[in-house]
Parts: structure tokens; sequence; C-alpha cells
């Protein structure tokens, strides 16, 4: 495996990883930005990109093509990441080696990529109107369909509440209200300033070294008038003075709640360590004692916001044993406190997490998770210098970063049933 | 003990197959360049299983629903421990699967692949239940059936299975429901564990960074010798006919979610391989993204990008299904339904095939990228009576013809099926 990371002109990385045992490439282009009231702009700007270019105007021209070319895929992503927004441009195609007619799938993916970013299906500063259509109805029908995962839902209804006032609080694709507002030229507009100011990281992960696809993308953004923005990754939330309460009623079987804590720590090895502890495997605390023990949940585990200074806990519970079961994760997490754990459950965290950063390349998604994340945290380091950091981890770092944790909020989705 | 190599031709990979003296069967795929491996140790025994019996029974048992997926629950206690804190001590990341016609228990790691593949071989073979422990298990399976059924797809998935299937248990929820689970006792849990759980009725799977000699060694000192007790699965005789032709729920949903299926002939092993590709690439041809079909539907707003095709067969089953989100699913059930009648007189375009057959095959090219993708698919080939490359053979061979007799025999209006979820919010 060979990594490397180089900068173009304007606040452009392009990362490329070379390893022979895969058998496809992957290309992904990202932009960053900070969330804000653009946000279902840019998530517009972004997905209409994927679905035409000005060669192929239609969203059937340009998936017969793909499709021609051995399935390959073409896609927009929109992710939140603390106050920050992630737009991308992803694809993924066979190597060609496995072209059974000697096709060069990767030069034609190369040219449909940078066609659909740099020559999108655009006249007089707006989107061509056929197909902003469809996808803005498409992005509505997603942001309704958030309800649908019940668990994801709640979370993202916790981070409302949780960062109120912040940038994170918003949906990662804007809010419905603000969806419907975009029209193609807005979106357009959001598109040209993504292009020009936007913080870019670019992946290429492929089997084989293409120097054609890092000159290609340098010479189309060096078209560009960049002046790319330097980003803020980082955007620790303030505590509530009083924890929050927050709670809605839905037509659901089982009631979910969230627990978001918030520390001041800048451990975050040893926050990352508690939080494996705490409820990150089968054998943390919360799901031996709020599971196996209590019967209370099917799930109930905790998770690390790093970006905001945050630790969240989500888990799915009868109405009626709310209560018990919000008593018993904050009697857990006080016995971390406490010092109550030990040393089996510390090197079981670390076995955990040694396992997970080894495989790291086995996938060239798990390439682009490692990377772009020790890119944002601003220490590209490998997986195995990470895990010399946590085995560095002290019982008394952990019970520290336990310590440091505070309530913040408490979210809840209701039974309608069970209330009335 | 006889290493069978299986070779594709289209590709070169090649994987292991052994059959063990106990009864086992055990792939083995070793992954040059990969750091993780990813272990299955699979019994076919699934959610339909629910009446059986072995030359030792007289008569046919039959147990409530959701027992398999029960018993996988349960199998994770040991006399002494629980198998997660084995599994903590190597660092494996550790978890178990029922699906509708297997039960599989899996890890996958990067590091101690030889322990956790003892601690895998060993607790499978060592079922420990109480009375005390079933009675706990009843509380958290209770809130794992809660959770799916506030999941819209799969309430849709399930109810067009119910609009399409008089008598097959593939129409029961794999989890049963929390009556059902209610009848469950430690006794039961024996008989279906007894019945099961015998390596003659089960497979090991076992992908990337591994030794092919040293699984072989672990296999040999771990598994216990199984006698074939001449396992019977029945199922109710079930017609061809469907149930009804629409089926409604409300749920929480944004836009309306819709299945549409065509309940279809079953079949078994090498037959079932060729029709479901062909069924496959046939839903492609008429639906995907670049299709006329889908261009006017889209056009008109009346699907969104969340629309997909899926075939889904088994044992006894077999169904080709339309989905997605639409305010007006009647709308798309009839262009669906129209646009099969038209290829069924015009024909399939053989372009468009031929495009969509090479779609497929970069699409099966990926799943060999990937070791998880790998050990699941030798898992499931054989559980399906097929090898783990016959699927990439099987789509060299096939023809525009191969769809349209499918088109021809099993995609008939009266065997349509639609399955809606609509929103209460």
């Amino acid at each position: 495996m060979k990594y490397n990371r180089i900068a173009f002109d304007g606040n452009i990385g392009f990362s490329s990883v070379t390893d022979e045992k895969f058998k496809t490439n992957f290309l992904i282009i990202r932009f960053i930005t900070e969330m804000s009231g653009r946000a279902a702009e840019n998530a517009m700007g972004i997905s209409v990109l994927s679905d035409s270019s000005s060669r192929y105007k239609t969203i059937a021209a340009l998936n017969e093509k793909l499709s021609s070319l051995y399935g390959a895929s073409l896609s927009s992503t929109v992710a939140k990441r603390g106050d920050l927004q992630i737009l991308g441009i992803s694809s993924s195609w066979i190597s060609n080696r496995y072209a059974l007619d000697g096709e060069d799938i990767t030069g034609e993916m190369l040219d449909i990529v940078c066609g659909c970013l740099f020559e999108p299906n655009a006249a007089d500063g707006k989107f061509c109107e056929d197909v902003f259509k469809i996808t803005k109805k498409d992005l509505l029908d997603k942001i309704d369909a958030e309800i649908n995962n019940k668990r994801g839902y709640a979370v993202s209804r916790a981070y409302e509440t949780a960062f109120r006032g912040e940038p994170a609080e918003n949906p990662r694709s804007g809010t419905r209200e603000a969806a419907e507002r975009v029209t193609p030229e807005s979106a357009y507009r959001a598109y040209t300033e993504l292009l020009e100011k936007a913080q870019v990281e670019i992946f290429y992960i492929a089997p084989e070294e293409n120097p054609h696809v890092e000159s290609r993308l340098r010479e189309e953004f060096a078209k560009l008038r960049r002046c790319g923005q330097e980003c803020r990754f980082n955007a620790p939330s303030p505590l509530k003075s009083v924890p929050e309460r927050a709670s809605e009623e839905f037509d659901v079987r089982q009631s979910k709640m969230v627990l978001t804590f918030k520390t001041a720590t800048d451990d975050r090895c040893a926050l990352k360590l508690l939080s494996m502890i705490y409820g990150e495997t089968p054998v943390s605390k919360l799901f031996m004692n709020v599971r196996e023990k209590m019967s209370l949940c099917y799930y109930c585990a905790s998770r690390t916001i790093f970006a905001k200074g945050a630790l969240m806990v989500d888990c799915g519970v009868e109405k009626e044993n709310i209560e018990k079961a919000e008593a018993e994760i904050l009697r857990q997490l006080d016995e971390i406190k406490n010092g109550s754990f030990t040393d089996e459950e510390i090197e079981s965290a670390l076995l955990s997490l040694e396992n997970a950063a080894s495989s790291v390349g086995d996938t060239p998604s798990s390439y682009v998770s490692w990377y772009f994340e020790r890119f944002c945290e601003g220490n590209i380091i490998t997986p195995q210098q990470l895990m010399d950091e946590y085995k560095a981890v002290t019982r008394e770092r952990i019970v520290e970063a336990a310590k440091s944790l505070a309530l913040d909020s408490v979210y809840l989705m209701l039974n309608k049933e069970v209330q009335e | 003990m006889e290493k069978n190599i299986l070779t594709s031709p289209q590709t070169g990979d090649s994987c292991i197959h052994v059959k063990h003296p106990s009864g086992l069967d055990i792939y083995i795929c070793e992954m040059k360049g990969f750091s993780s491996v990813e272990a299955l140790f699979g019994t076919k025994y699934g959610s339909i299983n629910t009446m059986f019996k072995t030359d030792e029974d007289k008569e046919y048992t039959t147990v409530p629903e959701g027992i398999a997926h029960f018993l996988e629950h349960k199998l994770f206690e040991n006399e002494d421990c629980d198998v997660f804190e084995l599994y903590a001590k190597t660092g494996a990341n550790a978890n178990a699967f029922t699906s509708f016609d297997k039960t599989c228990y899996l890890f996958s790691c990067s590091k101690n692949y030889r322990e956790s593949l003892k601690i895998l071989l060993d607790f499978v073979q060592k079922p420990y239940f109480t009375e005390a422990s079933v009675a706990k298990e009843q509380g958290i399976i209770g809130q794992e059936i809660k959770m799916t059924n506030d999941n819209p797809e799969w309430r849709l998935f399930f109810n067009l299975l119910r609009g399409m299937y008089h008598n097959h248990p593939v129409k029961i929820d794999i989890a049963g429901t929390v009556e059902s689970i209610a009848e469950i006792d430690a006794e039961l849990l024996y008989k279906c564990y007894n019945t099961f759980y015998n390596l003659n009725n089960m497979v090991l799977s076992i992908a990337g960074n591994i030794s092919a000699d040293e699984v072989l060694e672990i296999c040999d000192e771990c598994l216990k010798p199984c006698e074939d007790k001449g396992l019977e699965t029945v199922f109710p005789d079930e017609p061809a006919e469907i149930v009804c032709a629409e089926i409604r729920e409300a749920q929480p949903v944004g836009t309306p979610m819709f299945s549409i299926g065509y309940k279809c002939a079953p079949c078994m092993g090498m037959e079932r391989l060729k029709k479901s590709m062909a069924a496959a690439v046939t839903a492609e041809v008429l639906s995907d993204a670049s299709s006329d079909m889908y261009q006017k539907l889209l056009n008109e707003g009346l699907i969104n990008s969340s629309f997909g095709t899926e075939v889904f067969c088994g044992d006894g089953y077999f169904t080709v299904i339309f989905s997605g989100e639409s305010s007006e699913p009647e709308k798309v059930r009839d262009a669906v339904a129209a646009e099969i009648e038209r290829v069924r007189s015009e024909g399939l375009n053989e372009k468009d095939f031929q495009r969509i057959k090479k779609s497929t095959y970069g699409i099966l090219i990926r799943e060999l990228n990937n070791v998880e993708a790998v050990a699941n698919s030798m898992i499931n080939s054989h559980m399906d009576g097929v090898s783990p490359f016959d699927a990439i053979n099987v789509l060299s061979e096939m023809t525009s013809e191969d769809c349209m007799n499918f088109i021809r025999s099993e995609l008939s209006g009266d065997k349509l099926v639609m399955s809606v979820v609509e929103g209460t919010v």
C-alpha cells in the first residue's frame, strides 16, 4: 500500500492510495463548508451534479453510460461533521483489467466525473430546470423520509436539542422549508461558491498508480478562481446551565431516549476509551447491565462526537421503563467516574480498537474514512500510531474523562398509545 | 479429507471446499493483501423451518414462530460465561443473524483469528439453556420485535409476503411475536438445537488473512463428529394463487412506500440460481434508471431515486419485487404491469439486455473485492445448493431469451401483489 497526500493551489488536498489487492477504483471529491442557512442550496447544488452533465443531459443518458461501464457508480453525498457540512461526489468502477472488451473504464469515468463537476447541465446561471425539478423532489422526499428510521430520527432531534443555536443543530441537507425555497438559480450559485470557496479534499483509491487522475483534477481546479476557505473542524458546544428535556409523541410501538453529555476535555483518546468501556461493545457497561441484566432494551449504546465535545447514549425502551433506563445509564457512568472498572475492561476496549484499526485498508472506503478523519483532526497518522496513543491512556485519564462529562439534554420519542 | 479447489474461469479467483469428517462443509478463501478475517458458522435453520422431524422422531414437530431467532440469542450464553466476554479477550467483533432459511454466527477481526475461530466453533456446539435465562431473553427480544415493527420497510416487506403466501411460513416475522416467543421454553430450544445444529446441516465459511491449513487444524481440534440423523423439514402446501392483491398499513413515514411483487413458482439449486439471475436482469432491463419506464415515472413525479428491484427466493418461495416511494403507488403498479405486458409482446431490447448483463458482471466483480462479501457469498451459495462462482458462470451464459422465458412464464398479472405503507404524520 502506498499513501500520498499532495496539496493543489487554493486549499485543495489530493490523497491517493495505491493498493494492488483491489479490483475497483474509488474517487471521491469532498467540499467542506460551514453549516449555514445555505445548507439546502448546497445539498441541491451537489445532488444535481451527479444526475446529469452538459454531455449527458438526462438522468437516463448518464445512467445508461454508467451501466455500460460495468455498473460504475456515481452519486452525491451530504453529511454533517460538527458545525461543518461535507458534500461529495463519489464514484467507483471496476479496474480496467476486468473489462471484457478492453475498454478504458478509468479514462471514461474520469471524463464523466470531471464533466459532471466542471461542465454541469446548466446555462445562463441556472441548472437545467427539468433535471433540477426531479432532484428537488428527491431531496424533499429524502428530508420527509428521515422519520422512517426512528432511531436515526431520534438522534437527529437530539442534535437539535443539544446544539441549539449552533450550526450543528441544522439537519445535514437543511430544513424542508429551506429546501422548498431553492431555485435552479440559487442552487447554481451555491455550486459555484462551493467550487470557488469550499475547502476541498479528494481521495483516489486504486489498484494501480494513475498519475493522469491527479493531473486532470489539478488542471480542472486550476481553471477556477479559487479562494478556498479554512474550516473550523472543532467547535465545542457549551453546556446548558440546566439539563433540557424535550419530547415528542409519535405512533410508534417503542419509545426512544437519547442522552447528550458534554465535556471540555481535550483528551480524546481517554474519552474514546471511556466510551468503549461505557457503551460501544457487547461487553460494555450499558450492554451488560441495561440490556443483559435488566432486559430493558435491545440496544443501548454510546458514541463520541469529538467535533462538538459531546458523548451521546441512545436506546429503544418501553415508555414505562424510561426512568429506570435513564437512572441505570447515569449510574453506569458514575461507576466509571468512581473508578469501578477493571483492567480487563480497559484491555478489551483496546483490543476492540486495535481490531478496527488493523482492518483499515481492507475496503477503499475504510482508507477514505481513516485519512479524512485524521485530516479533520489535523494529525495525519497511521492506525498503528493512533493505537500507540490509545495504549498510553491510563486508568486515571479515563476517570478524569468520565468526570468531565455532564448531562446536557435528554430527547424522548414517546409512544402515543402508551401515553393515552 | 479432500480439498477441492474451486476456481472462477472468468476472474481467476478461487476458494477451497472441504467435506470434514465431522460432517461439516467448510469453505476457505485465502485473500492475499487483506488484513481482516470474516468467519461465519451457520446452520440451515431459519424462521421458515417450523415443522420438522429426524429419523429418531415418529411425528413431525411444530414449533412456535420465532424460535430459530430466539435460539440464536440464547447460544451466546455459555454455562459459565457470556460468549462476548470470550471474544473480548481476542478483540474480534462478534455477531449473529437469523434469516428466513439460515442462522449464522460470525466474527470479523484482524488479530488473533485462530483464538476467535476456536471460540466460534466451541460455543455454537455447546448449548446451555435454563428457564431463567429464557425468561430474561423474552424481554430483550420483545424490544427487538417492537423496534422492527416500527421499521416501515420491514412492515412493507412482510405485508407483501402476507399478500402472497397463504400457508408458507416465509410470511411470518423472523423474530416471531411477543405472544409466540412467550411459548418458548428451554426444552423446546434443546429440541430445535439437537435437530438443526447437527454438523451435517451446517457450514463454516472463512475468508481473508488466513491459512487454510491452520483453519483445518483448528476444525480437526474443535469439531465433534456428528451422526447424520436424516433431518426432514416440510412446508405446508402453498397454492400458486396470491392471497390478496393489496395490503395497506399506516405508520409514521414521509412519502408513502410501496412494494409491488409477482408471486413466482419456487425451485431449487442450480435451477433457482439461473431463474433468480434471469429475474434480476429482467427487472433491471425493465426499470433501471435509464429505462423508458423509469424516466416516465420520474418525470411524472410518481417515483424518486429510492425506486429499485429485488429478487427474493428460497425453499418454497420466489418473488420479484419493485419498490420505492410514491404518493400514487397504484399508478406505479399499473405502469410496471403495462411495461411487462408490452415487453411480453414486443420482446426485450437486446442492446439494453447486454448493457445490464455487463453491469451485473461489474457488481459480481465488486463482491470479490471485500472479505465480508466473499465469506457471505460462500456460505449463501452452499446453502442454496450451488458453488461460490456459479453466479458469474450463469451470467456469462445468459441470453435475452432466458429473460423472455421468465417474463412469459412468471410475470402474470393475476400474481401481482402491492403492499403500501402510508404516512400518519
